[in-house]
């Protein structure tokens, strides 16, 4: 790795905003196009810095600084990328689910991914099971990260589920919970294809999602 | 062992000293299960809230009716949720009296600190409300807002309402003082957006520490009128944690806060009062500085967190009560069996209870308790948590 490529993936890491924008075009000045600037700098350090959360060793203010960085970089990117460069990994819903309000695991979750290249559709809170069933049909999203923090709205995961399997979308679009009520056995228990227990694990499990699903 | 009144049972266990029997907290009682305790309000609040003129009026002056309606009306809803607990007969209860809340518009709540609420309806005739988002994104807003809290203000009505209350309930149970919602980190959060607050740390430290200086401020002015009232026990929520983890290193906790909880804590202290942090998730990591502040009670080791209640007895049992114990997801829920509720709270007493520094109660706020429930878990404190603690 050139030493302008290493710059830019040790801002990501040791989460520099103020550098990022002077490193990214140093690479691009070089003669990297931006998708390998992605790919070889932005992509590997955001990388180390999901190892050093899993590890212990980084926060979750860490991941918002370090998910900062990125986005300006990506942003600067993308916009010298030609038409068809770089396309993103696939669209991704996000939704705390009917009754629930709470939106900041939420939206943690949806900045890592769009970091990570993915096209991120939130709609927000309290989102009615039949808007999240329209979203995938319209968009042709083929996963859904569900949100819920409290106990009492997990029927409102199981209601998603159900209308998805009615709507005959179920077989191609996979569905991952999160959120401080939910676990691996209630994930089970509600018939969706993963549990998220943070942030890194999602992009994770969205990831594992690409390689078996197809977007329209 | 002869028979204690809950004060001092309270009070001996956050000084590790002998108590008739494991004392029982609860946790901050919601207005469903009020009701249940003392029976429905004659008019339910959220259908005379969204009354065409109720709507009109606060839409077009909600600032400037929250000192004559909003406040009042507020300080009663929230005066029944403390005398439901201690009608139930818990040793320790956290009262609820909030008072940096304005109204915006009908359907829009803020904390004069700076977050916004949707006002909402519990679905049991009572209102409540959920958290939207920050209201200050810029540092032009931080200037420009309008509402920032008069902790003078504040702590005199806190003061009068503590008053009242530990003279008519002081001896009926351990009153837990709480002035205003939310601590440093956790009111920041709401503030500036929990995505945002760490960038505000890095690129506005100015303005992040007059927010502090706010927080701080109204902490130790609503403390002291609280303990001039009467109260022992002064409780503060921040939430420093989510269920795997605190949202930053204990090295940035440190600096950011650190100082600013030894000055808060200090000043509870130095009163003679005891100081109880809640804060929620897994703070596995955090409880080494939460105890180096000098917090004497801590509250949450919520269950659905990562946290290990029986290892944080092992390792800080000596040094600090540990408050809770007994699960709201599912233990305190409609779903249990009520032989659940009395297992859970033998096998917390068996634990936690030797060495003493133990007060046994739900993990978290009582979101959705039944009071039934909640009846289970005292009897079955009150029976198995006798000294010697029974087997």
């Amino acid at each position: 790795m050139s030493d302008s490529l290493e710059a830019v993936r040790d801002a990501v890491v040791e989460m520099r905003d103020e550098e990022i924008s002077s490193l990214v075009l140093a690479c691009l000045d070089e003669g990297y196009s931006p998708v390998e600037v992605i790919e070889k700098a932005v992509a590997p350090g955001l990388e180390i810095v999901g190892h050093k959360f899993e590890n212990g060793d980084f926060f979750l203010a860490d991941l918002i600084l370090a998910g900062e960085v990125v986005t300006q970089a990506t942003g600067m990117l993308k916009e010298r990328m030609s038409p068809g460069e770089g396309a993103e990994k696939g669209k991704v819903i996000l939704a705390t689910v009917r009754g629930d309000v709470h939106d900041i695991g939420k939206r943690v979750v949806g900045m890592l991914l769009a970091a990570s290249g993915y096209e991120v559709i939130d709609l927000g809170i309290d989102v009615p099971a039949e808007k999240i069933v329209e979203t995938a049909r319209t968009t042709g999203a083929a996963m859904i990260g569900l949100s819920a923090l409290l106990t009492t709205m997990v029927g409102s995961i199981r209601e998603v589920v159900e209308r998805m399997t009615e709507a005959g979308l179920r077989e191609r679009v996979k569905i991952a919970i999160g959120g401080a009520c939910c676990s691996q056995s209630l994930a089970d228990e509600m018939g969706v294809d993963a549990y998220g227990e943070s942030a890194v694990a999602a992009v994770r499990i969205f990831d594992g999602f690409t390689g078996v699903v197809n977007t329209d | 062992m002869e028979s204690m009144s809950p004060v001092e049972r309270v009070l001996r266990t956050f000084e590790g000293k002998p108590v008739d029997r494991v004392p029982c907290f609860c946790a901050m009682m919601e207005s469903r299960t009020a009701n249940e305790v003392l029976g429905r309000p004659l008019l339910p609040m959220d259908k005379l809230m969204d009354l065409p003129p109720a709507r009109f009026f606060l839409n077009k002056w909600g600032p400037a009716l929250t000192p004559v309606f909003v406040r009042p009306t507020l300080a009663s809803v929230l005066h029944r949720r403390n005398l439901g607990q201690i009608e139930m007969g818990f040793d320790a209860i956290w009262a609820y009296m909030d008072d940096t809340w304005i109204f915006l518009d009908a359907k829009t709540i803020a904390l004069t600190t700076g977050s916004i609420f949707n006002v909402i309806s519990d679905g049991y005739g009572n209102l409540t409300y959920m958290y939207r988002g920050p209201g200050i994104t810029t540092t032009e807003e931080f200037d420009a807002w309008p509402h920032w809290p008069d902790a003078d203000a504040v702590a005199q009505r806190v003061y009068r309402y503590y008053k009242k209350l530990i003279s008519r309930h002081g001896e009926k149970t351990c009153i837990f003082g709480y002035g205003f919602f939310g601590g440093l980190q956790e009111a920041m959060n709401w503030t500036f957006g929990i995505d945002r607050a760490p960038l505000w740390i890095r690129r506005h430290p100015a303005h992040v520490e007059r927010f502090l200086d706010i927080l701080e401020e109204i902490s130790i002015k609503t403390h002291t009128a609280m303990m001039d009232a009467g109260v022992r026990v002064v409780l503060q929520t921040d939430d420093f944690a989510y269920k795997t983890g605190p949202f930053m290193s204990p090295a940035m906790v440190e600096s950011v806060f650190g100082e600013r909880y030894r000055r808060i804590i200090r000043n509870v202290h130095g009163r003679g009062a005891k100081y109880v942090l809640h804060s929620c998730g897994d703070n596995t990591r955090l409880f080494d500085t939460f105890i180096g502040w000098g917090v004497d009670g801590l509250h949450a080791y919520e269950n659905t967190s990562n946290v290990d209640i029986y290892k944080e007895k092992k390792l800080h049992g000596d040094r600090v009560t540990i408050i809770g114990g007994v699960g709201i997801d599912y233990l305190l829920s409609e779903r249990s069996r009520d032989e659940e509720i009395v297992e859970k709270v033998k096998e917390l007493i068996a634990k936690l209870a030797p060495g003493g520094r133990f007060i046994l109660g739900p993990v978290h706020s009582e979101d959705g308790v039944p009071a039934h429930k909640l009846a289970v878990m005292i009897e079955a404190a009150r029976t198995y948590g006798a000294r010697p603690v029974s087997p």
